[in-house]
């Protein structure tokens, strides 16, 4: 039998999934882009990972699916490192990466169908997870369509629907919420809260700071590739003396004073 | 060139560099694609090629012995040089395809910007104008000077070879606009009559119906070299139907060698001329007027066909993924489509050869050299053509997708690439070549060069294999890459030389079982031996989606440029104390 770390056991003691990185770095020739990361993510609970552009939020996603390697530190998944067992880790993960880069010559349906097969789903399965998933996100009627021609917001609902189809019990979901119309972002809202409710691990990174605070439980806030906060929003909240996390997120992550900025750009355009 | 391009306004020559560029999508082959360095291979293939041919003609005993061998022989010249142009172009032609015509990614970037529609046109047809003088200048660059030389000398004074030098250019120039802007008004006059979205379906099938088309009237046509073959009736009726003997009669019109009795020819070269500039020009102002409209107007969302959508599965279900998803990219993508196409133009000549093989009558006729060389030469080039191809990315930026579900080994994979080998170039080969060969007889002769034919499709797959660890339009393709192209063709070239030699093994051996046997237990002890080979080495094989350049080791020469210190010491017995 294997020895689970003491971390996981201190962290999960009923038990259920858990995401944790310790220690984690990512040095692009020599510039770190993260440094020194750690944090959990729980299962039940969604976990909210913030940061402003170029803080390192993406790059650490792409080291917890395993697209990147991290120069060091170690990423694990109920105890274990992901690296021992990258294949079955994979099995069990989903991911919404920040870009909508799909197979353009492909048509929606086509391309659930070949990532279930690649995932290894039976075909019955695949066939009536994929019809009821375009159905509920409203793509079936253009199921059949090239997706060269689906809007952004498309392209983002069939990425949900991939990241979903195999029932992960991992959820990775980067910037899910860009290019989807208000009535589609209000069900991917409650359907990341209906995921963690069924005992999933939900990471969750987005700037829509109103919706984080809505869906999070606990928040993650990276600033130059380092944790400025690591907490849950109604105890940084209390800590920090401020209403909201917009507020929180101003102080520990921005460092532009926004209004000048902003009249600098008019200025200079205006010159 | 250059100089010519500097006279046209600044947007047009920004834009003619792009799009002249776009003779091959950059965005689907590498980051860092040479497109340049392309352009000058094409032509210094087609420069080679012109002088190995003009090589030829001054060589030839023909050009100065009886004058009936000599009109022999200037006519298969004249009809060969013409024919050979018109194919280069035609192939250019189906190859630019729609890209002198506004798409939809021109329209939508360039609409906001303060470009007119006739800046843009401009710029197309500068682009592809030059393509075009490319072509023609390098694949007469020699034969250009060899041949007026030649027809020159036959006539009384100097001024002779200046009129066939004349008569050359023009006819090869004009033969070009007429393949080139034939292209250009079937296309534009199908987009504007039809609607927008029946025309986007129906253009890729029309390109390869033009592929098909250009090299089956060049590979099928006759060469007729006497004045008494080309006045019968039958042989008139076929002429009247092939440009490159309307453009004969035009040179020799111009050249003042042609028999009166054709006269007829160069006139439907000069009527052709004047139907496709006329039909070019008009369709192109009008898609310019009409469908830069269009486009913009189209919603963003072309429904996809309707009905029953069936998805045949073709092994695992990893293996069916791979295959449809090569299936899918290779028939959707134009740039693949066409890269393949190139391939299997070579194949549909050889086809083509071996229907000329083929015998007519019910009579017995065994296999003849060339069929089985042509059979064999059909399967290289399919299989090479499919492995170049399959090198070729679709879209490196969605390739996240392969690496983040690669839950099986990667042996799984390499099955899975040689199943969409086999399927799609080893077993349509096969099919043909059975068809082809079903009139000859006896048929147990026929039946057992099919089975050595099999073996022979799954040694080359194999082959093609051999360190083949990606899947199939995914990985990204090094721009250093065009030389392994290069060396492929010449690789075929020397295959062409070793199936003749086989063939000449294999033919006698079809009707000698022991001989046979043999044969058939070393070619599948072969295609075992590597099918192994590539089983074992995929077991350990990581899959890579980006092609790396080697690594190089640089040395900084310190060793080779400084002198020892026995040589300072020998030449100035004091450096070292300075």
């Amino acid at each position: 039998m294997k020895v689970l770390s003491l971390g996981y056991i201190l962290l999960n003691p009923i038990g259920g999934f858990v995401l944790e990185l310790r220690s984690v770095y990512k040095h692009f020739s020599g510039i770190p882009a993260v440094d020194d990361v750690s944090f959990s993510a729980r299962a039940g609970e969604v976990t909210g990972y913030l940061g402003p552009n170029g803080s390192g939020k993406s790059t650490t996603m792409k080291m917890i699916t395993g697209l990147i390697e991290m120069t060091a530190g170690h990423i694990l998944f109920q105890g274990k490192p992901i690296q021992d067992d990258l294949i079955a880790y994979k099995r069990r993960m989903g991911y919404v990466p920040e870009e909508p880069y799909l197979y353009n010559h492909l048509s929606g349906a086509e391309y659930l169908m070949m990532v279930a097969q690649l995932r290894d789903l039976p075909a019955k399965q695949s066939s009536e997870r994929i019809d009821g998933l375009l159905r509920l996100l409203s793509l079936y009627d253009d199921r059949h369509a090239s997706i060269s021609g689906y809007s952004k917001g498309m392209r983002q609902k069939v990425l949900i629907a991939a990241a979903l189809l195999h029932n992960p019990e991992l959820v990775l979901l980067d910037e899910p919420f860009s290019g989807l119309d208000v009535g589609s972002a209000l069900v991917l809202r409650s359907l990341i809260q209906e995921l963690a409710a069924r005992g999933k691990v939900v990471l969750f990174s987005s700037h829509e700071l109103a919706t984080v605070e809505r869906v999070c439980s606990r928040v993650v806030i990276l600033h130059k590739g380092k944790i400025v906060a690591d907490d849950s929003i109604e105890r940084l909240r209390s800590l920090m003396e401020l209403p909201t996390l917009e507020a929180i997120f101003s102080q520990l992550a921005v460092e532009q004073d926004t209004k000048s900025m902003a009249r600098q750009i008019a200025d200079l355009i205006h010159a | 060139m250059r100089k010519l391009v500097e006279f046209l306004p600044l947007q047009v020559r920004i834009l003619y560099r792009q799009f002249l560029l776009r003779v091959i999508d950059l965005e689907a082959l590498s980051i860092q694609a040479d497109i340049p360095r392309f352009l000058g291979q094409f032509a210094s293939i087609l420069i080679f090629i012109s002088l190995v041919g003009a090589i030829g003609l001054l060589s030839s005993e023909a050009a100065t012995a009886t004058p009936e061998t000599y009109l022999s022989f200037a006519w298969r010249g004249e009809q060969a040089l013409i024919a050979g142009m018109m194919l280069v172009v035609g192939l250019i032609a189906v190859i630019r395809w729609d890209s002198t015509f506004p798409d939809r990614r021109d329209v939508m970037v360039l609409s906001p910007l303060p470009v007119a529609a006739h800046t843009i046109l401009m710029a197309k047809v500068a682009a592809s104008s030059a393509l075009l003088g490319l072509a023609i200048l390098t694949l007469n660059f020699a034969t250009g000077l060899a041949w007026p030389l030649l027809i020159g000398s036959h006539h009384d004074s100097i001024w002779g070879f200046f009129q066939s030098f004349a008569a050359y250019w023009f006819t090869m120039i004009a033969a070009s606009l007429f393949i080139y802007g034939s292209v250009l008004t079937v296309q534009g006059f199908t987009a504007l009559l039809l609607p927008r979205r029946l025309f986007l379906r129906l253009s890729a099938i029309l390109q390869i119906v033009a592929f098909a088309l250009v090299l089956g009237v060049y590979f099928l046509q006759p060469s007729i070299t006497a004045p008494a073959a080309m006045a019968l009736p039958e042989n008139q009726r076929g002429l009247a139907w092939l440009p490159s003997f309307w453009f004969f009669g035009l040179f020799n019109q111009l050249n003042g060698s042609l028999p009166v009795a054709l006269g007829w020819l160069a006139r439907r070269a000069w009527i052709g001329i004047g139907v496709v500039v006329f039909g070019a020009t008009a369709s192109l102002f009008l898609c310019y007027l009409r469908t830069m409209k269009k486009t913009v107007e189209e919603p963003d969302l072309v429904p996809g066909a309707r009905g029953w959508h069936w998805t045949p599965r073709f092994g695992s279900a990893l293996q069916t993924a791979i295959v449809l998803f090569s299936v899918r990219s290779l028939t959707r993508s134009r740039q693949h489509r066409v890269i393949f196409a190139f391939y299997l133009a070579g194949v549909l000549g050889f086809a083509l050869s071996c229907l000329r093989d083929t015998p007519s009558t019910a009579a017995v006729s065994p296999l003849s050299t060339g069929f089985l060389v042509s059979t064999f030469m059909m399967m290289t080039l399919a299989v090479a053509g499919l492995r170049s191809v399959f090198s070729l990315p679709i879209s490196l930026t969605a390739n996240w997708v392969w690496r983040l579900t690669q839950l099986r080994p990667s042996e799984k994979y390499v099955d899975a690439t040689r199943r969409s080998l086999l399927l799609l170039a080893v077993i349509p080969v096969w099919f043909i070549s059975a068809s082809l060969s079903l009139s000859f007889r006896p048929l147990h002769q026929v039946a057992a060069h099919l089975a050595v034919l099999a073996v022979v499709g799954w040694i080359f797959v194999e082959l093609s294999l051999i360190g083949l660890y990606k899947v199939p339009f995914t990985c990204s393709y090094l721009p250093g890459k065009v030389h392994v192209q290069v060396m492929l063709w010449v690789f075929l070239f020397l295959l062409l030389i070793l199936a003749m030699s086989t063939v000449e093994f294999e033919l006698p051996s079809l009707n000698d079982p022991f001989r046979y046997i043999c044969m058939i237990a070393i070619l599948g002890a072969g295609a075992l031996g590597v099918w192994t080979f590539n089983r074992h080495r995929a077991k350990s094989a990581v899959l890579y989606f980006e092609e790396l350049p080697p690594d190089v080791i640089t040395t900084l020469g310190l060793f080779a440029v400084r002198p020892s210190t026995t040589e300072i010491d020998m030449a100035n017995p004091h450096q070292r104390s300075h």
